[in-house]
């Protein structure tokens, strides 16, 4: 499904990944993992088409086709989703209306009809109830105001409303407290499928408790340098991201 | 053409350089007024047209918590209109006046004068609208006082919408008695140029003031928003939130002054204005000014300029939303925090209209920043 290969960028003229190599098949989930730094928001943001963050060197390949050709919103209708790590406020936006917009633009582009408010309105709601979140969330507007634990849930509730084939998670569980965290994973196992893949990039081993990932990889310095099982989170868990960098060290 | 006089001696030279307009009848109609009515059918209406006032095309009230009286002023040839209404009355229904301007004369002036007189403790919304049907080249000078008695409470929404060849010099005088409260908003979609300006004084302690406005200026437009909050008396407070979009070569000036004077201890007096520049060739001159003599007061103002926030665009673009339209969203949404303080959902719905069209328009919205 998506295929990075060998992917550099440069973000304001300082080199953030530096040959980075990822394959992820429909179905499965991959756990990204890595130090603060590492460039885990850079590659997120990569995918998802933010024009700041330039590619010199590489490829990334999505259900066939050349993913950086694409502008942002094609390639949320095309199936993307990032769950931004720090999502965006966007005063005067009233966060049903911009829901609805979204929902259209992705449903219009499959081909599919647009939903009008009452139809529309009865879907959100649904998902609401599945995530326990409060109505009150969809009044207010676009993450404004929200705490952090309102804006992860604003972004799972996008996800489950746009029903992406790829979804990029970007420590989407970071301050979360535990009751948060498992609806976060509720929201990503509804949505784990044959046909979809995700990527979790997380800080902790407590969220793939929840989410069982296929693959494990470490990102440090740009690449990345370690890839297993799940067991992997277990003992960079408990050894730290040092004993990656000492035997990166011994290695070279 | 479009450099706004300043001066008193300009202001006085371009009011002498339009010609009055006699009062045509039958030029408009009451199709026309239910084409631009902004409130119920059945709601009170005052109607001018080119600065007079058509008795036959308004609907006045027959209960006698409101009364409506021509002219003024009987010194001045000016004709206007005087609204009052009863202490202690709470009007369920909007107020509306309608100003239009529409002649086959050119260059011609309307100088539409109104007083509304809220009397103690009485309660209302004032609707009120400046509109064009004929594309002609006119000045619109515009005097609005408003009286608030005391713990009167007005809701004053405002749209100005005019042809782009239209001159628009409009004052609003806002003065409250004790325990009032006025909340307005004026939506400026402008004509060629545009000056408004508000006053506010009081004469009792215990008022509030609400004063917002938005302004939307684009290509060969001027806009000029000017401010006076005077606080000379303890115990009232003020608030001034201002917001405008620019675009191609757009212009205006944002001039705000508080004065908080000694004796007006306890004050509050907040002013904003926060614009966004759509083009490289838009100008905004802002000018917040808080002048305070008193000591136990709280006041604070603050202004800024930016452009969009690619982030927002970002995020939005990122949930499959198109560019164009993620920059409406994000230009509605800067402009609604300012339309939905107006209380009048025809109005609202009619300033959004405006907004998206006008958007809409400009030429390669995408990347405006560019430009
Ligand atoms: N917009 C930016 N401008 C300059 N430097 C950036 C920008 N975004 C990220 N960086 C830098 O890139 C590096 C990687 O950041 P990031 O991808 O956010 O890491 P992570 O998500 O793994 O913590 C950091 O050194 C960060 O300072
Ligand atoms: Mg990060």
């Amino acid at each position: 499904m998506l295929s990075v290969k060998d992917l550099h960028v440069v973000v304001n003229g300082k080199e953030i990944l530096t040959g980075l190599n990822l394959e992820i098949k429909p179905g499965e989930i991959h756990a990204l993992m890595g130090p603060n730094g590492s460039g885990k928001s850079t590659l997120s943001k990569v995918l998802a088409g933010r024009e700041e963050y330039v590619v010199t060197e590489g490829s990334v390949t999505y259900k066939g086709q050349d993913l950086l050709a694409l502008a942002p919103e094609v390639r949320a209708q095309q199936g993307i989703f990032m769950a931004f790590q720090y999502p965006v406020e966007i005063p005067g936006v009233n966060n049903t209306y911009f829901l609805q917009m979204a929902l259209n633009a992705i449903r219009k582009a499959r081909g599919e009809a647009e939903l009008n408010s009452l139809a529309f309105m009865r879907l959100v709601r649904d998902k609401l109830k599945a995530l326990e979140m409060d109505e009150s969330l969809l009044k207010r507007y676009v993450n404004a105001g929200f705490s952090g634990g309102e804006m992860k849930r604003n972004e799972i509730l996008q996800m489950t409303l746009l029903e992406p084939s790829l979804a990029i998670l970007d420590e989407t569980d970071s301050g979360l407290d535990i009751d948060a965290l498992k609806i976060v994973a509720r929201g990503v196992n509804t949505l784990r499928s044959p046909e979809r893949a995700m990527l979790v990039i997380t800080h902790y081993q407590r969220l793939l408790d929840y989410i069982e990932p296929d693959v494990v990889h470490v990102l440090s310095g740009g690449k990345i340098v370690m890839s297993g099982d799940k067991s992997l989170a277990l003992e960079l868990e408990a050894k730290g991201y040092g004993w990656v960098q000492d035997g990166l060290e011994q290695a070279a | 053409m479009n450099t706004l006089p300043t001066s008193p001696e300009a202001i006085a030279t371009l009011l002498g350089s339009f010609q009055p307009v006699a009062l045509e009848d039958d030029l408009l109609t009451p199709d026309d007024v239910e084409q631009l009515r902004l409130t119920p059918v059945e709601s009170l209406r005052v109607v001018m047209l080119n600065g007079f006032f058509m008795p036959e095309l308004s609907t006045l009230p027959q209960d006698g918590s409101v009364t409506v009286a021509t002219t003024l002023n009987t010194d001045s040839p000016d004709e206007g209109v005087s609204i009052r209404i009863k202490a202690g009355s709470v009007l369920a229904q909007a107020l509306e006046v309608l100003h239009v301007s529409f002649s086959f004369e050119s260059e011609f002036i309307a100088q539409p004068r109104l007083r509304v007189v809220l009397e103690a403790g009485a309660h209302a919304t004032l609707v009120e609208q400046y509109t064009h049907l004929s594309d002609t080249l006119c000045l619109n000078n515009a005097v609005v006082e408003v009286f608030l008695e005391a713990g009167a409470r007005l809701s004053h929404p405002r749209l100005q919408q005019e042809s782009l060849r239209t001159r628009h010099l409009s004052s609003l005088h806002v003065n409250q008695a004790a325990g009032s409260h006025y909340h307005g908003t004026t939506l400026a979609f402008g004509g060629a140029w545009s000056r408004t300006e508000f006053h506010v004084a009081f004469s009792g302690t215990g008022a509030h003031c609400d004063l917002n406005g938005f302004y939307l200026v684009g290509d060969q437009q001027t806009h000029d928003m000017h401010l006076d909050v005077i606080h000379n008396l303890p115990g009232c407070s003020s608030n001034a939130r201002f917001k405008g979009i620019l675009y191609g070569n757009g212009k205006a000036v944002f001039n705000g002054n508080i004065v908080v004077k000694p004796d007006a201890q306890k004050t509050d007096a907040r002013l904003s204005n926060d614009n966004l520049l759509l083009s490289r060739a838009a100008e905004i001159d802002t000018r917040p000014r808080l002048e305070i003599y008193a000591d136990d007061v709280q006041c604070s103002h603050g202004t800024t300029v930016g452009q969009l926030d690619p982030e927002m665009l970002f995020y939005l673009r990122a949930r499959g939303i198109p560019q164009t339209q993620a920059t409406l969203m994000v230009c509605d949404g800067f402009a609604s925090e300012i339309i939905d303080t107006c209380n009048a959902a025809a109005l609202q719905q009619q300033a959004q209209t405006l907004l998206a069209k006008r958007l809409a328009s400009v030429t390669a919205l995408a990347g405006v920043n560019d430009a």
